[in-house]
């Protein structure tokens, strides 16, 4: 990029790896990716440089934490500051969970998804416990987190479940990116993307792998007397609780049983059980770390995806995305695929492959050797084969352009 | 008069979808508590409506408080980061005396 001896057009470092190095951590990549913007006569003056060297002046707050007291009552702007990013920890346990917390969670996004904070530019953390009374709930209220206490009678305080935590500040990434509507379909991946990182942050504190996962949210939030296993299972949708007191999981884990309805912003928290156990799916069938590749393919599909992405546009995505990370047919492709196929959705790119397949005269046998092969099977062979005549057509123009 | 509180949403939504919303009568109450809920209510309907939610909130909770009174029928309905200070004293008594 610095070289002396490089004249030409194509060496010019282009704005948006410019832009990237004016956030690196070294002082000294920061003011040379500075110099270049200034020294560099023809952007000098354009309006995408000044963007540039205005986003140079900020600093990142690389997402500092505060937790605030409610005392119990309803008000955010009253609240008592308990606990600061430097500061010592607090008599208040509440306090300390949720300070933790927060800071599990951007360490996760840092590390994991090199991801500065809920917004990639350091947003400070802000977190609110002890809201209201007996408040059986935490929730994000776009721009800070708020903390019940629980009832004491269903819920203990929901500062104990780091999933909870996660799940909420999730809330904040996808608002900063694909902005998934909170209605519908759309608004049950949004939950759902809250829960898969929930549960991947909680999974990469405590180094399980997908096999040793529970895939449960909230389970530290109910009191002991409450037989329920959590608030929702990603591992089996509808499983999470069953008895008199809190009735039975509503959740669906497959297309067949999606619940049209109005309540709960047209089910939410409900059909979200479906791309959760996709995505459970997905972990345990590629194996290890759900971080790794599952949490990078999900990612990726998140910021791919805008407001009113449906489960069907986002399963296709997650299949491309798998394709063109790991490799097109690869074992983490493959896992999407089988994935979303058992929960009911099958993906469009790969349903359109098969059909082709279905359409080829010779039989299928003849290649397979007599295997019996599924449909995914046969598309793989269609593409390979695909591949093969594009190679020999060119080799065949190749050698009809040599001179005799 | 009979208020009927409906509770909706949150990290528990699939709970509040299952329980069936609290009934309270002001006949099986005694007079105090009878006036106390109604003076509640007058407030509450008589309220200002409450500032118009972000539209960012996700996990809140959200409270369908119905009344009713003779021949009429009033539904208020609020959630957690849209609240007027009425309606939320209205549904703290309401969460108190329903056994929630």
């Amino acid at each position: 990029m610095f070289s002396n001896h490089c004249r030409c057009i194509n060496c010019i470092t282009p704005p948006h790896l410019l832009k990237k190095l004016l956030e690196n951590p070294d002082g000294r990549i920061r003011d040379a990716a500075l110099r270049t913007l200034l020294t560099t006569a023809h952007l000098r003056g354009e309006r995408s440089v000044r963007g540039l060297l205005a986003s140079a002046a900020l600093v990142s707050s690389h997402g500092r934490r505060t937790i605030s007291d409610c005392a119990n009552t309803r008000s955010l702007p009253s609240a008592t500051i308990r606990r600061t990013e430097d500061g010592p920890a607090s008599t208040d346990d509440s306090v300390n969970r949720a300070f933790v917390g927060l800071g599990l969670t951007r360490e996760f996004y840092r590390e994991i998804l090199d991801r500065d904070s809920l917004d990639g530019n350091g947003m400070r953390l802000n977190g609110y416990v002890h809201y209201h009374t007996g408040y059986n709930n935490a929730f994000w209220d776009g721009s800070s987190m708020v903390f019940g206490d629980g009832d004491g009678m269903l819920f203990t305080d929901f500062t104990k479940s780091l999933d909870v935590i996660a799940h909420e500040l999730t809330h904040g990434v996808t608002e900063f990116t694909a902005r998934l509507e909170y209605l519908n379909q759309s608004g049950a991946l949004n939950e759902s993307m809250s829960d898969v990182f929930g549960s991947l942050v909680k999974q990469w504190a405590g180094k399980q792998t997908a096999d040793q996962a529970d895939w449960l949210i909230g389970a530290e939030v109910f009191t002991p007397g409450i037989g329920a296993d959590a608030l929702r299972s990603m591992k089996e949708p509808g499983k999470a609780y069953n008895n008199d007191i809190l009735g039975r999981d509503p959740q669906p884990d497959h297309m067949n049983k999606y619940m049209n309805m109005t309540d709960d912003n047209g089910g939410v928290h409900i059909n979200s059980g479906i791309p959760n156990k996709a995505f459970y799916l997905t972990s345990v069938g590629i194996g290890g770390y759900a971080w790794e590749a599952p949490g990078h393919i999900w990612y990726e599909a998140l910021l791919a995806s805008n407001l009113t992405t449906n489960f069907q546009e986002f399963a296709d995505t997650t299949y491309l995305k798998a394709g063109q990370m790991y490799g097109s047919q690869s074992a983490e492709q493959q896992a999407v695929l089988s994935a979303w196929k058992e929960v009911g959705i099958r993906i469009s790119g790969a349903r359109t492959l098969a059909g082709t397949a279905a359409r080829v005269r010779r039989p299928m046998a003849d290649i397979s050797n007599g295997r019996d092969e599924d449909q995914a099977d046969v598309a793989r062979r269609v593409e390979q084969l695909t591949g093969q005549l594009a190679t020999l057509s060119k080799q065949v123009a190749s050698l009809r352009s040599k001179p005799h | 008069m009979k208020v009927i509180l409906a509770q909706h949403g949150g990290q528990a939504a699939g709970i509040n979808l299952n329980r069936p919303p609290k009934v309270i009568e002001s006949a099986a109450l005694d007079e105090p508590k009878a006036a106390e809920l109604k003076g509640l209510v007058a407030a509450a309907t008589s309220a200002p409506s409450s500032a118009a939610s972000s539209g960012k909130a996700r996990d809140e909770m959200s409270y369908t408080i119905t009344i009713q009174d003779q021949a009429r029928e009033t539904v208020l309905s609020q959630s957690d980061t849209s609240m007027s200070d009425d309606f939320a004293k209205l549904l703290a008594w309401l969460q108190r005396y329903s056994g929630k």
